[in-house]
């Protein structure tokens, strides 16, 4: 004797967009009635067209019914460049009709046989009624609206059909249909100043939860591309954080010594100071230490690979080599209109894919520049920061100071300092007529550390640390002096001064 | 002056091929899918029927099948046409005289229908 627990837990239906699963949780759900809503242009027709093929492709059947649409001729030519698209799929598997003739002359009723005969005559376990909006315009009353919605939702549940309702929608969402449905997904396209940002929300999903909020996506020949917020999609690292205190080399000994030892493995790690002064140079020693078994990465949005290596071979680094010894890989993202979050997913998806144990990346600056609300950064930073660790990276992250010289040494962002377990500081100082460079260390999380100035220099072998700076006042205001001389004289102004 | 019957379910291609087909000289006829298209032979029998071949209710496959299963229609010349290509039509349909992958220009179907209706070499219409 059997239990029908089976029977009412209701199976998943993977839409095969990866981001939109991992939203989901795993996907629509079987016999469930969705709308897909968004003005025209958001990507609505692209990603119900994108499912129907993923659905089609692990082995369903779809039907494709429009109203009012676009035709499908030309629907399905602004699909072929897409890589999705597969029209040996279509009309086996995939069957494009267009009901408005039918609505025209039968009204409702006859659009729900038409939706019935379609998901029965061709097996169909996907539906998609493009132009949903034209049934409402049709409904004689809001009663016969709402017995439409009805016995469609009735329908999908007895033949076990997913159906896509796609429409232009309202944002208030107080629509019957809106009440009735299992589940909303909303597409916008949102203006920034001369930048749009297209988000993807999930407004309703009945009988499992999902990550809430918008999360932007964009549409390439590959379809939508969804990357889910990165403070929900990793509120949870995906990994348990295991860690066992341990030391890492930053490539440079002197300041491992300086560090009690080397950085602290898996904890992320700012690198702070102006242009020129050798954040990049150090992230190169420190992913020139990376080994295949222990893999590393450098994460930039600057140099290019070709000039990232001309310039480690002038600190006597061959990084093409670590490159072919799949012990370095280097991530170039051109500065541009990036989407953060989409930057944080290609991170970590760097780090997962090799085991990545060294991650460089360089700079915050432009993960602060892909960002459409800049105050997310430290949420951002503090669960990015949460799931590589978990991974086992351990992450030094170049962050520039907007003066060359001066007083000035706040980080970029409020909270940041408190996120990241170790900072190292990079100065320029002026003395004698002369730029210094100088490195100190300003925090390591729960260590000892020498926290003493030093100067250093970028030579043929990359950087060398000297000893710790003596005798020396105001080096941090940028102008260093050597202190004066106490004498009676200024002894007597200072008392004077007293007074 | 010679019928064609247009069978498609999207109203704008059936709206673009019977102000071309008009103007060549056609009388024309229309029906949204396969079903329509059996109750329109039997009002009027056309000289050819142009199809889509995905349609609701009965699609162009099976329109063929009863053409060419009715002995008073089964001489009737059809031409099928579809958003998809004709590899993946031809497991399920045969006994189609000419096919049009859509997009097509609607010269080609002119010139295609003229040398279904007048073959070469055939003084006498069909």
């Amino acid at each position: 004797m059997t239990g029908n627990g089976d029977q009412l837990k209701l199976e998943r239906v993977p839409t095969g967009i990866t981001g939109l699963d991992r939203i989901l949780r795993g996907g629509l759900l079987r016999g469930g009635v969705y709308i897909i809503e968004g003005v025209p242009g958001t990507g609505k027709t692209i990603l119900a067209n994108q499912i129907c093929f993923s659905h089609v492709a692990a082995g369903g059947h779809g039907a494709f019914v429009t109203l009012l649409a676009e035709s499908h001729t030309r629907m399905l030519q602004h699909l072929q460049p897409m890589s999705f698209y597969h029209e040996e799929a279509i009309p086996d598997r995939l069957y494009y009709v267009s009901g408005f003739r039918i609505l025209e002359s039968e009204g409702l009723k006859g659009i729900v046989d038409l939706l019935r005969r379609e998901i029965t005559g061709h097996q169909a376990s996907l539906l998609v009624l493009d132009g949903f909006a034209t049934t409402e315009e049709s409904a004689s009353s809001p009663r016969e609206f709402k017995k439409f919605v009805h016995e469609l939702q009735s329908h999908a549940a007895a033949l076990e059909c997913t159906v896509l309702l796609l429409t232009n929608g309202s944002a208030c969402g107080v629509s019957p249909e809106y009440t009735m449905v299992d589940g909303v997904i909303r597409l916008e396209d949102t203006l920034f100043e001369q930048r749009t940002e297209r988000t993807l929300q999930v407004a309703k999903f009945r009988g499992s939860d999902f990550l809430d909020g918008r999360h932007p996506f964009r549409i390439t020949n590959q379809g939508l591309e969804i990357f889910p917020r990165i403070e929900t999609a990793f509120a949870v690292p995906t990994v348990r954080d295991v860690y066992f205190p341990r030391r890492q080399s930053t490539g440079v000994p002197t300041l491992d010594a300086i560090l009690g030892g080397g950085l602290l493995a898996q904890t992320s790690n700012g690198l702070y100071g102006p242009t020129g002064i050798g954040k990049t140079t150090l992230g190169l020693q420190y992913v020139a230490q990376s080994e295949p078994a222990e893999p590393g990465a450098f994460f930039g949005f600057f140099e290019s690979p070709e000039r990232l290596r001309a310039r480690a071979e002038t600190l006597g680094i061959d990084l093409r080599a670590l490159e072919q010894r799949g012990a370095v890989e280097v991530i170039w993202y051109p500065q541009g209109e990036h989407i953060l979050d989409e930057l944080g997913h290609r991170m970590i998806e760097a780090v997962r894919r090799r085991g990545v144990k060294r991650l460089f990346v360089d700079g915050y600056g432009a993960l602060v520049e892909s960002a459409t609300n800049p105050e997310r950064m430290t949420r951002f930073i503090s669960t990015l920061g949460n799931e590589l660790r978990a991974l086992k990276a351990t992450v030094i992250m170049s962050m520039e100071s907007r003066n060359v010289l001066g007083t000035a040494t706040e980080l970029p962002d409020k909270g940041l300092s408190s996120l990241l377990e170790g900072l190292i500081l990079m100065r320029y100082t002026e003395l004698d007529g002369r730029i210094r460079r100088l490195v100190s260390v300003t925090k390591i999380r729960d260590s000892a550390f020498d926290p003493g100035l030093r100067e250093f220099a970028i030579t043929p072998h990359g950087i060398e640390i000297g000893a710790a700076i003596h005798g020396m006042e105001a080096v941090l205001s940028g102008f260093a002096r050597e202190p004066k001389a106490v004498t009676p004289d200024s002894r007597a102004q200072g008392k004077h001064r007293e007074d | 002056m010679r019928t064609v019957l247009v069978v498609d379910d999207e109203f704008g291609t059936v709206e673009v091929l019977v102000a071309a087909l008009e103007d060549a000289g056609y009388r024309v006829l229309t029906a949204a899918n396969g079903r329509r298209a059996l109750e329109r032979l039997e009002e009027n029998k056309p000289d050819l029927v142009v199809s889509d071949f995905m349609m609701p209710l009965m699609d162009g496959a099976a329109l063929v099948e009863a053409i060419r299963s009715n002995p008073q229609f089964r001489d009737i010349p059809v031409i099928m046409m579809s958003a998809a290509p004709e590899t993946a039509l031809r497991k399920q349909v045969d006994g189609y005289e000419a096919f049009l992958r859509k997009p097509f220009r609607v010269p080609a179907l002119l010139e295609l229908i003229a040398s279904l209706l007048n073959p070469p070499r055939s003084s006498s219409p069909r």
